[in-house]
């Protein structure tokens, strides 16, 4: 037999009278602490501290390996046995494992560092191990600590009403976060959104907008000093193509209510099993990845071919978005992996401007791999309209970019 | 206990006072973009990262000090200065944690030692400290009175 | 034999299937950690039982596509049993998937979990008593602490279909016993 909704919860209300006591509701200060993390004027304060320890300790933890040991490991010790010992310098092979190198008044120079290398085993490893490892444990490290204690969902509380003007609702957040470690995550949690509408929204503004954990790591370190303003550009486009989309496409955005869970001591063996899963996915897939974009890299430029793209595309790239053409080429390897494009932006001579403006272009300009086959998955007439916001979202917001810099007289 | 809670609340007014004070300090000098030192332990970093964002933190810690000292038995103002302490404990942990990681590696360029010197790596933690690192063992003092309140109300809850 | 994990969102499925399971799902606090079933498999009595974690869902009538997922699972699986986790501090929401998913037949347990959360908040149940009412295996654990989950397992071979009338019948019947013992208690 079964009951309707109002004969259900009657039952329920008389079972829940017969075995359920209520005691006097004492406030706990966990309680107290929770509101205080909730209501706006003193969840902004707190959450403006948990973004300072978190990057605070983001960029110790990741300065302290990279810079620490790593540049020097790879630049001092690394690199000149390599370029020593790998057989057939100037030749091809040379060039796209180890140094692509340079012609100086017509002689070839070798690089002085593994960023300018350009070479599967010089740059794609140190990008891979020296850069981007130890950000991504620290990231997620930080990450599992904060969803452990509870602070996630208060977070999506504390955003509720501005996330509400771009068609989505605090719980957008979580999806956020998460593709801040990796996009891939990010966009299968868009399933806790119930509208077809939502899920678009959130899965294209993720896939553009949202740099990843690796890309995220290897800016600190290559950027440092203009990160604030790439992210800047990259969160300003988050909202203004978000509410632009939300006015634009059909369907409704539901209101959603959030449970929010009570703060928890995190569990050690919790943390140390999602981090440990995390960094092993990043083994597996990830640096394969990385080795693979730079040896492409290499072999299109030893063929010609990115040469060729820089030369036929210059009056976009130069004309349009004001960057080098020799952009071309971190561009497509883009496409495999958006921290190795940031590197190999790093090497390119250019103005500050010019720099903020490519590694914007970078990480709006086309999801990665594996970022593209997950969105596949959900569903490819998405992925299809994805797409296509994203071209316009690339011409548009590339050339305002460009056009800011000019009025600010930079560019 | 209200005499206790009198000296707390006298105590965390003066705590916020100074905290307020570090916070404001913090961003002036940013502000002015310079770095400031004071008689050896005091050092007010003028980056926009630690000066800036983490003297707005401390201002807010000052500030959240101050709101909660009145009625200060009260769970919700009690809170506030439990999240004051927790505030400077973030920016203190930070600035300690920064100093760990720098001052392990050797911090000659390139080539040369993996590894600081042992005086080098000792005079890294020496004074001067960040305003937060020495506002720290002040803020400690909320712990017991955090110690006193759950004591305080299992007592109560045995008696009902 | 299958048994399926199922509740709302953030009552600690996961974090039983992995302490039934040995197996590593992502656990984390807050709701919609699991947005796919997760199956894995364990051994009771020396017997392998597949056991599904299921995405949280408030109802049997899903508002996204996580909730769909679950539902969808529910009904492809039509032999299996279900372990409803309840979230001890919300025991009235819980007990209303719980009721949807006895009334189209199925045999379930029910795991009154984060026990601790509920004693924060002064909420006490009387687990023997709704054992009694409902007519089904109710287990107090704290998944996350480990506390409950053997007996939740030794108990699984004792979930049953019940009649939604017999609930109703023993409900009634309960409060005509608190009734007399109040009015014995008076006199």
């Amino acid at each position: 037999m079964k009951l309707n909704t109002g004969e259900r919860w009657d039952l329920i209300d008389r079972i829940s009278k017969e075995t359920v006591t209520f005691g006097a509701y004492r406030h706990t200060l966990k309680d107290a602490i929770g509101e205080l993390t909730v209501k706006p004027m003193t969840g902004i304060p707190v959450a403006i501290a948990v973004m300072y320890g978190f990057w605070s300790v983001f960029g110790s933890f990741a300065g302290f390996f990279t810079d620490g040991f790593f540049v020097r490991l790879f630049d001092a010790y690394w690199l000149p046995w390599l370029q020593e010992v790998f057989p057939g310098q100037g030749e091809w092979l040379y060039a796209i494992m180890v140094d692509t190198g340079g012609i100086e008044s017509g002689e070839f120079v070798l690089s002085s560092n593994c960023l300018e290398s350009f070479g599967v085993l010089t740059s794609g490893l140190f990008v891979a191990i020296g850069v981007v490892l130890p950000a991504i444990i620290i990231f997620y490290l930080m990450l599992a600590l904060l969803e452990d204690i509870g602070y996630m969902p208060r977070l999506a509380v504390l955003l509720d009403t501005v996330l509400h003007r771009v068609g989505l609702h605090g719980y957008a957040i979580v999806p956020t976060i998460l593709s801040l470690g990796c996009n891939v995550p990010g966009v299968t949690a868009t399933r806790i959104l119930e509208t077809k509408k939502q899920r678009f929204i959130m899965m294209t503004l993720l896939a553009i907008f949202i740099p990843c954990g690796a890309q995220i790591g290897i800016m600190q370190d290559v950027v440092p000093d203009l990160m604030g303003w790439i992210l800047l550009y990259l969160i300003i486009g988050y909202f203004v193509f978000g509410y632009i989309l939300n006015k634009i496409v059909p369907g409704k955005a539901p209101e959603f209510l959030i449970d929010v869970p009570p703060y928890r001591r995190p569990l050690l063996s919790n943390i140390g099993k999602k981090v440990g899963g995390r960094v092993r996915g990043f083994f597996v897939v990830a640096i394969p990845f990385v080795l693979l974009g730079c040896a492409i890299v290499g072999v299109l430029y030893q063929l010609g071919v990115i040469q060729f793209l820089g030369d036929t595309l210059a009056p976009v790239f130069v004309g349009w978005f004001g960057v080098p053409k020799e952009t071309a080429g971190p561009l497509i390897a883009a496409f495999l992996r958006k921290d190795l494009a940031v590197a190999q932006l790093s090497a390119i001579t250019m103005t500050p401007y010019q720099m903020i403006t490519a590694v914007v272009l970078v990480s709006i300009y086309f999801p990665c791999v594996a970022t593209f086959a997950m969105m596949l998955k959900e569903g490819w007439k998405e992925l299809i309209g994805s797409l296509a916001v994203l071209a316009v979202v690339v011409f548009t917001y590339g050339g305002l970019i460009h056009l800011i810099g000019i009025l600010l007289g930079v560019a | 206990m209200a005499e206790q809670s009198a000296g707390g609340a006298i105590y965390f007014a003066i705590l916020g006072i100074v905290t307020t004070a570090f916070g404001l300090a913090d961003l002036l000098v940013t502000a002015s973009g310079s770095e400031f030192a004071y008689g050896g332990i005091l050092e007010i970093p003028g980056d926009i990262f630690r000066g800036g964002w983490g003297g707005i933190i401390l201002l807010f810690a000052g500030i959240f000090y101050l709101s909660g000292i009145r009625n200060f038995d009260d769970i919700h103002q009690f809170a506030k200065v439990v999240m004051a302490s927790i505030l400077i404990w973030v920016v203190a942990g930070c600035d300690i944690f920064a100093m760990i990681t720098e001052s392990i590696p050797s911090s000659s360029e390139e080539t040369g030692p993996w590894f600081n010197t042992l005086p080098d790596f000792i005079a890294a933690y020496a004074p001067p400290y960040a305003p937060a690192v020495l506002l720290l063992p002040f803020s400690l003092v909320v712990i017991y009175y955090i110690r006193k309140r759950a004591s305080g109300e299992e007592g109560s809850g045995n008696s009902s | 034999m299958k048994i399926l994990l199922m509740g709302h969102p953030n009552v600690g499925k996961s974090v039983f299937f992995n302490r039934l399971t040995g197996a590593n799902v992502t656990e984390s606090n807050y709701p919609g950690t699991t947005v796919d079933y997760t199956k894995g498999w364990m051994k009771i009595e020396g017997g392998d039982v597949e056991i599904v974690d299921v995405p949280g869902t408030f109802s049997l009538d899903p508002k996204d596509r996580a909730e769909e997922v679950a539902v969808a699972m529910l009904h492809e699986n039509r032999d299996a049993k279900v372990i409803s986790v309840i979230d001890a501090s919300k025991i009235e929401r819980g007990l209303y998937l719980a009721m949807e998913i006895i009334e189209e037949g199925y045999p379930m347990v029910i795991a009154l979990n984060m026990r601790d959360v509920a004693e924060d908040k002064n909420i006490v149940i009387d687990a023997d008593r709704l054992e009694r009412i409902l007519g089904i295996p109710v287990v107090s654990t704290v998944a996350i602490a480990g506390e409950g989950i053997k007996e939740l397992v030794s108990r699984l071979k004792e979930a049953k279909p019940v009649n939604v009338d017999d609930i109703i019948a023993n409900a009634a019947n309960a409060s005509d016993t608190t009734g007399a013992a109040d009015a014995g208690g008076a006199a």
